[in-house]
């Protein structure tokens, strides 16, 4: 090529001979063929496609503590982490004698948060939350998701906040 | 003879091949002739015998890609192994079982865990020095560009690993590490959940982490790497300026076959004797067996590697998260950039500054490092 393949100076196609029996037939494999990639492509992406969690409450809407007894959070003062399905919880009882329940995944980067009796950390980042769930140092942005709590034969249960259960 | 001799379908052995290859009597002579008859490959052969590597002071930083490739051997190896027992489904009693029963189990998991850490120091130097000898600039960009994936794609292999043993220290780093992915703006929900395989990292988190280690992103490794070296071979290794500089008969050089190559032998056995005394003395604990409900173990880090986003996450609190996290994500983009902006040889004023940014912008990443290690 004398031209340096600059495209400019290329002669242009001439339309009048384009063959429209080898361009149809290129558009249609063309199109059959990212038809074919796409049908083929769906059914991978479906199997790899999040699968949605459980819900922790299941159908009874509520959950039990896993890991923390009524008696562990007794005393005023008093708490533990614990779980209910698949997720962390902190359970405690203030200095006023108020049990209460807040979820232990962190806003900040998902760690979980660790109840140490005098405040609510975070090992992760350094977050630090009061007994409010409200975050009060350290990077997390936003306050615990809170849990109702409370006890029925000897078990701790939780269930969503908004529905609020006699404790 | 060989009845290739007197048949169309087979090549003719080119004259140059003939005067350099073993005497056409012997079995070496007649085989390689066989087969130059067959696969007519003579240039690339004589291209490689040719191939020499340029001797100066600062020739030390030139093994530094070797050492990468050695301790990819390693993983290959010590990660074949290592699927033998581990079991996906049972991730912590597997790897457990793996160092309590398993003959030389524990030490194989630690040359892996050494292996993988050293591998990514070796990259991070490669990197560095091949930027402070300014080997990325025309007509070696590609090959710059094709390094910068291969050490994206071992920090990816890190991270996927890392997972895999199922203890708490790998739990909450996979979940802090995923959770960063997913406040980036647009995709990054999609893809969290989709690495995740729901909204939180679960064992089924380990059902792709699993495959993606061992297959996905070693084949890539390995196809990015086998471009890598391709270009490296067809432009040959890049000459520093002061080297360049030097008249002719001044400048030396090793063949590559076998000279260089014999003197890096020496180097790979202390590479061997290094992980293997590391993995003795500091051997790769299993921490407790990850609980997705406890709260995450006290003096958690991550792996050195990931240390300056886990600084810039502490340093950028709240709302100023965003910033921290697109300032770590612009490292690479600068990294990306260089071999466009700098790219006169020998280095003119622009050079200079080019590499006057690198050296502050290295001691920020070592010092972000080191105060996240010791913090």
């Amino acid at each position: 090529m004398t031209d340096g393949g600059r495209c400019e100076v290329r002669p242009a196609p001439q339309q009048e001979k384009v063959d429209k029996g080898r361009r149809r037939f290129l558009w249609v494999t063309g199109g059959l063929g990212l038809a074919w990639l796409g049908l083929s492509a769906y059914p991978v992406y479906r199997y790899i496609a999040p699968r949605p969690a459980p819900d922790p409450f299941g159908k009874e809407g509520r959950a039990a503590v896993n890991k923390v007894a009524p008696a562990d959070v007794a005393a005023p003062g008093s708490g533990a982490n614990g779980s209910y399905g698949q997720r962390g919880c902190i359970v405690f009882r203030t200095t006023q004698g108020e049990l209460r329940a807040f979820d232990s995944k962190c806003t900040h980067a998902g760690c979980n948060v660790n109840f140490a009796g005098d405040r609510i950390s975070c090992h992760c980042h350094g977050g630090v939350y009061d007994f409010e769930g409200k975050n009060v140092a350290g990077p997390p942005p936003r306050p615990l998701t809170p849990l109702s709590v409370f006890e029925e034969n000897g078990v701790l249960y939780v269930a969503p906040a908004e529905k609020k259960q006699e404790v | 003879m060989d009845e290739s001799t007197r048949d169309a379908r087979f090549h003719a052995v080119p004259e140059e091949a003939e005067q350099a290859l073993p005497c056409a009597d012997s079995f070496a002579g007649k085989a390689s002739r066989a087969f130059l008859r067959r696969v007519p490959i003579w240039p690339v052969i004589d291209f490689l015998a040719r191939k020499k590597v340029p001797q100066h002071k600062h020739s030390f930083w030139y093994t530094l890609g070797s050492m990468g490739l050695f301790f990819l051997l390693v993983q290959i190896v010590t990660g074949v192994l290592l699927m033998i027992y581990y079991s996906p489904s049972q991730p912590w009693s597997s790897v457990q079982r793996i160092v309590m029963e398993i003959p030389f189990g524990g030490l194989i998991r630690s040359i892996h865990h050494w292996s993988a850490n050293l591998m990514l120091l070796a990259l991070f130097v490669h990197l560095f020095s091949t930027f402070f000898m300014k080997a990325y600039r025309p007509p070696r960009e590609l090959t710059w560009l094709t390094g910068l994936a291969l050490l994206g794609t071992t920090m990816f292999l890190g991270f996927s690993g890392y997972l895999l043993p199922w203890d708490d220290l790998s739990f909450f780093a996979t979940r802090v590490g995923i959770s960063e992915l997913e406040k980036m703006p647009v995709l990054g929900q999609w893809i969290a959940g989709l690495v995740r395989g729901g909204p939180d990292v679960t064992v089924d988190t380990i059902g792709r982490f699993y495959p993606l280690h061992v297959v996905v992103l070693p084949l890539l490794l390995l196809s990015i790497l086998g471009v890598h070296l391709f270009f490296v071979q067809v432009q040959g290794v890049s000459e520093p300026d002061s080297f360049r500089a030097l008249p002719p008969e001044k400048k030396k050089y090793h063949k590559f076959f076998t000279e260089y190559l014999v003197n890096e032998i020496p180097i790979w056995m202390a590479l061997t004797a290094l992980l293997v005394a590391l993995s003795a003395l500091f051997p790769r604990v299993l921490a407790p067996e990850a609980d997705p409900g406890a709260a995450a173990p006290e003096g958690i880090k991550p792996e050195w590697y990931f240390m300056v986003p886990f600084q810039m996450l502490k340093l950028f609190p709240g709302s100023l998260e965003f910033l921290g996290m697109a300032l770590t994500g612009l490292i690479p983009v600068l990294f990306l950039v260089v071999p466009f902006v700098d790219r006169t040889v020998p280095a003119d004023r622009r050079g200079q500054m080019v590499a006057r940014i690198g050296i502050g912008f290295l001691a920020f990443l070592v010092g972000m490092t080191v105060w996240g290690w010791m913090s």
